[in-house]
């Protein structure tokens, strides 16, 4: 089905009439994915499916409404919707559209080799990745999870006060799960890697990085509880910037949900620290040439030398500053079924020198942090309050030693961020809108048996 | 929502290469939501979602496509697209669809969609209030209130059909209290599958309270101590606890891969005699219940433990057939844009006959977690860590001072082997769980419990 999107958006941006301003985004996305399982296809997806949201404002009131319905009469009953509704919401000054401004294009977000790719070649991705993983260490036993997936979308927005644009992005990842047991205890790996073709996966390294991690955490035990150094690994410093992340939106500072207000020119971060969000950084997922509203993206240096030097704007939350404050193309949107909210594009601490092995070096002895669990229900972005599982590997003269699980760490975020002795050299975007590089804290309790 | 004989003809297009059975699933959801912040209606969301998804399974095997538009033209496409994954003769055939009739009823008093949106900027309001009032510590309130009425539509090719109307209504507050340098939150959001008769149970002055009352009591907490203690866990929280650390690992997907601590399992005494474990969708009006599961299965009970022996898993179709089990009904998914997976509905541990008071009196010293927050698991090891939100130390078998930033660290069959004290008191909290990517309302029970020695994660040093 050929759905045009530009003409939707703009057909309904048309319909404002005196004193309203009305919005229309549209999406529509095609999906594949395939999941390997012992040598067969266990499971293929695909799909496609658009909607449209629409918002309209009036008097410093909102409403919105949603629909994947988009035939005359659907598109008709959501403006309808979205205009009752903004009869019982309250007013705002942040409920405004923003300003049109020129936006420029970004090369290299949509490949045309993805939409041109065989259903086949994504299944032999899949059963080629599933075979690897299995492969790659005698111990390794299952395969829980080996799966190919692909997006090819595009996005159109439209504003009665002149906003227009349209793009489109492919993404192309794929997942490997190994699970590794000897005398009865398992354990489980992971590993992934994405980019916006399926030429550009390598399956290999993910395959043998997967059985790597699950089977190096073979006879894990409770550690003692201690305080050490502690590196977060690249794939789990993600988790740990995600926290901080909501902190930085500037909404949840004016509604006094962040532990950051307040703190704009103060010391954050350990000195030298630098906190970036990137919307036109092409390697991360998360680019894309303007916003959830229209706005053109730009880069933000959120904490420079340890310092906080300013939050993640959208339209919305740079009107209630009044005055000066410009949104920095930070409205980003689940789908079409949401208004506008705000979080990074491509969020990442600027990488130091040393990778992953120079980190363990420098700090010799201490813990190195695999995987964290409980993030959502152990971490409090308002608080600050840090508390998560953590399995991984001891370290000792830089060199991993016995694996380690059930065990906690816990400590104030701000803390941590200022404990952050070094970032490593590896930094990759893989899935998420954050790019992970692995973490040197200086020291944390580690909380075991 | 869709015609027989349309039904049909996609069923028919999606077993033409071969596929043993297939499936039609198509949904119309309408939905409100209201929420208030910051002392303001910020905003009242209408929602219409519309789709359906065509499934051709062969053995364990099968290939999904889904599409949002309803017509004969696009399902057949979809159809098409599901059955490209095979290419072999037709294998099998359409059968005639009975109808299956519902054996539960979760009954709607008021249809949400009649409500007034006046009425429901009044709920919010209301609820801002009364927590602002309870507290002048109190310093922000999030409310927000939502329905659905989800039209769902299920055809086999094996012969059954199924329709169901499923409503579903919540009410949420979230609210952060200051004092002193010290922000703390509090949280409270019952659900049921019922109508707007939902704010008849639950007034939203009563739900604000008790998120204040929250909020306000961690105000005075301190960090929470690490070690090896026994933990008393409020009636309601036990479920979640259960639900993360043993129900997952029940999921047969998880077992016919072996990728669950509770593989092999069935029939082995994990826990005390005293200890029941279900996974129940047929409770009337409760927030996982259905009549129909995903797949069209009718809701069921499934004995998950009885008397401390691991019974039954959770199955979807294509579970239950690969491991020989019967279909628990089980099969859920979040949208028609998702393939269903075995999830639990309502995780519930029975009560038991202790006096809730009584076992607090009787734990010397240890924690008391009055409320959980949200959990995860690693279901290969059987590992869980949990957020502690509303915690207080138990000294002298009296609770005592309140702590903040505790997590409870275990696997599931130490826990369920760990309890050594149920009550007689049973409550339901409302969730939703995620898994593979897709969130589904769940319920989660259980009496005040206790287990006997737990790792407790906090920053308040070694206890």
């Amino acid at each position: 089905m050929t759905v045009e999107l530009d003409a939707i958006v703009e057909r309904l941006a048309a319909e404002a009439t005196g004193g309203e301003g009305v919005e229309a985004y549209a999406e529509l996305t095609t999906e594949t994915s395939v999941t390997a399982f012992q040598g067969e296809v266990e499971r293929l997806t695909s799909a496609s499916s658009s909607g449209v949201g629409v918002r309209v404002v009036a008097d410093g009131r909102l409403g919105y409404a949603y629909t994947a319905d988009l035939s005359d009469d659907g598109l008709r009953e959501c403006l309808a919707e979205a205009r009752a509704n903004l009869e019982v919401s309250g007013e705002d000054p942040g409920n405004v559209l923003p300003e049109a401004s020129a936006y420029q294009a970004l090369e290299g977000l949509f490949d045309t080799r993805l939409a041109d790719t065989d259903p086949e070649r994504k299944v032999a991705l899949a059963l080629d990745l599933e075979a690897r993983t299995r492969a790659a260490d005698p111990k390794v036993t299952q395969v829980e999870s080996a799966r190919y997936g692909d997006v090819v979308g595009e996005v159109a927005v439209a504003s009665s006060l002149g906003i227009s644009g349209s793009f489109a992005v492919t993404h192309a990842w794929c997942v490997s799960v190994a699970m590794a047991t000897e005398d009865g205890e398992s354990q489980i790996g992971y590993a992934v890697d994405a980019a916006r073709a399926l030429e550009d996966l390598d399956p290999g390294p993910v395959a043998r990085e997967a059985a790597d991690r699950a089977v190096r955490m073979l006879g894990a035990t409770k550690p003692p509880t201690r305080t050490i150094p502690v590196v977060f690994d690249r794939m789990v410093a993600p988790s740990l910037l995600g926290v901080l992340l909501a902190g930085l939106s500037a909404e949840e500072v004016q509604k006094r949900r962040s532990l950051f207000a307040d703190r704009i020119g103060q010391q954050v971060g350990a000195a030298g620290l630098r906190l970036v969000d990137d919307g036109r950084l092409v390697a991360g997922p998360g680019a894309a040439p303007f916003d959830g509203e229209g706005v053109p993206t730009g880069r933000t240096v959120l904490i420079e030398d340890g310092m906080l030097q300013c939050f993640l704007h959208n339209t919305a939350s740079a009107a209630r500053e009044g005055g000066e404050v410009h949104s920095t193309g930070n409205a980003r949107r689940g789908s079409f079924k949401s208004t506008p909210g705000i979080s990074a594009h491509n969020l990442f601490l600027e990488p130091g020198d040393l990778d992953q092995a120079g980190l363990l070096s420098r700090a010799g002895e201490g813990l190195l942090v695999q995987d964290v669990s409980g993030v959502h229900s152990g971490a409090n972005p308002i608080t600050g309050d840090f508390s998560v599982g953590v399995s991984g590997l001891l370290f000792r003269d830089g060199q991993l030693a016995e694996p380690v699980r059930e065990a906690t760490v816990a400590a104030h975020l701000l803390d941590i961020l200022k404990g952050i002795d070094a970032v490593g050299s590896d930094l990759r975007f893989t899935t998420g809108s954050i790019g992970g590089s692995s973490l040197l804290i200086g020291e944390m309790t580690v909380a075991g048996a | 929502m869709l015609e027989d004989a349309v039904v049909r003809k996609v069923l028919g297009a999606a077993l033409a290469t071969g596929g043993e059975w297939a499936e039609v699933y198509a949904e119309d959801r309408l939905s409100h939501n209201i929420r208030l912040e910051d002392r303001r209606v910020e905003e009242l969301v209408t929602g219409r979602d519309r789709g359906a998804g065509v499934r051709v399974v062969k053995g364990t095997a099968s290939a999904y496509a889904y599409t949002n538009r309803l017509d004969l033209d696009a399902l057949l496409e979809a159809a098409r697209v599901a059955a490209a994954a095979l290419r072999e003769p037709p294998a099998a055939e359409v059968r005639d669809l009975r109808r299956r009739q519902p054996e539960v009823r979760h009954p709607v008093a008021v249809d949400p969609a009649g409500v007034e949106r006046t009425t429901l900027a009044e709920l919010v309001r209301r609820a801002d209030d009364a927590a602002r009032g309870y507290d002048p510590a109190v310093a922000q309130v999030t409310a927000g209130y939502g329905d659905v009425r989800q039209q769902v539509l299920i055809a086999n090719s094996e012969g059954f059909s199924t329709l169901e109307d499923r409503v579903r209504t919540r009410f949420v507050v979230q609210v952060v209290a200051a004092r002193d340098g010290v922000v703390q939150t509090g949280f409270d959001g019952p659900g049921r599958s019922m109508g707007f008769e939902l704010l008849d149970e639950f007034p939203p002055e009563e739900v604000a309270r008790r998120a204040a009352e929250r909020a306000v009591a961690m105000l005075a907490s301190r960090p929470a101590p690490a070690g090896q203690m026994p933990v008393v866990i409020a009636s309601g929280n036990g479920g979640v606890l259960f639900h993360e650390s043993s129900g997952h690992g029940m999921e047969a997907d998880l077992i016919a891969k072996e990728a669950s601590v509770y593989t092999g399992k069935q029939g082995a005494r994990i826990g005390d005699e005293r200890f029941n474990g279900v996974d129940d969708a047929t409770v009337e009006g409760a927030w996982g219940s259905f009549a129909f599961d995903d797949e069209g299965t009718p809701a069921q009970r499934t004995v998950l433990f009885d008397g401390g022996v691991c019974t039954d898993y959770l199955t979807d179709l294509i579970r239950a057939r690969q491991l020989g089990l019967p279909a628990s009904g089980n099969g859920r998914r979040q949208s028609y844009a998702d393939v269903p997976i075995p999830r639990m509905t309502n995780t519930y541990v029975l009560a038991g006959d202790d006096d809730p008071s009584e076992i607090i009196r009787q734990t010397p010293r240890g924690l008391y977690a009055k409320s959980l927050g949200g959990g995860q698991v690693n279901p290969v090891t059987g590992e869980f860590v949990f957020g502690v939100v509303e915690g207080y130390l138990i000294e002298n078998g009296e609770v005592t001072t309140p702590v903040r930033g505790a997590n409870l660290v275990g696997d599931g069959p130490s826990v369920v082997a760990a309890v050594d004290a149920l009550g007689d008191d049973f409550t339901v909290k409302e969730g939703i769980c995620g898994k593979e990517g897709q969130g589904v309302p769940v319920g989660n029970g259980a009496p005040t419990m206790r287990i006997s020695q737990m790792t407790v994660g906090g920053t308040g040093g070694t206890a």
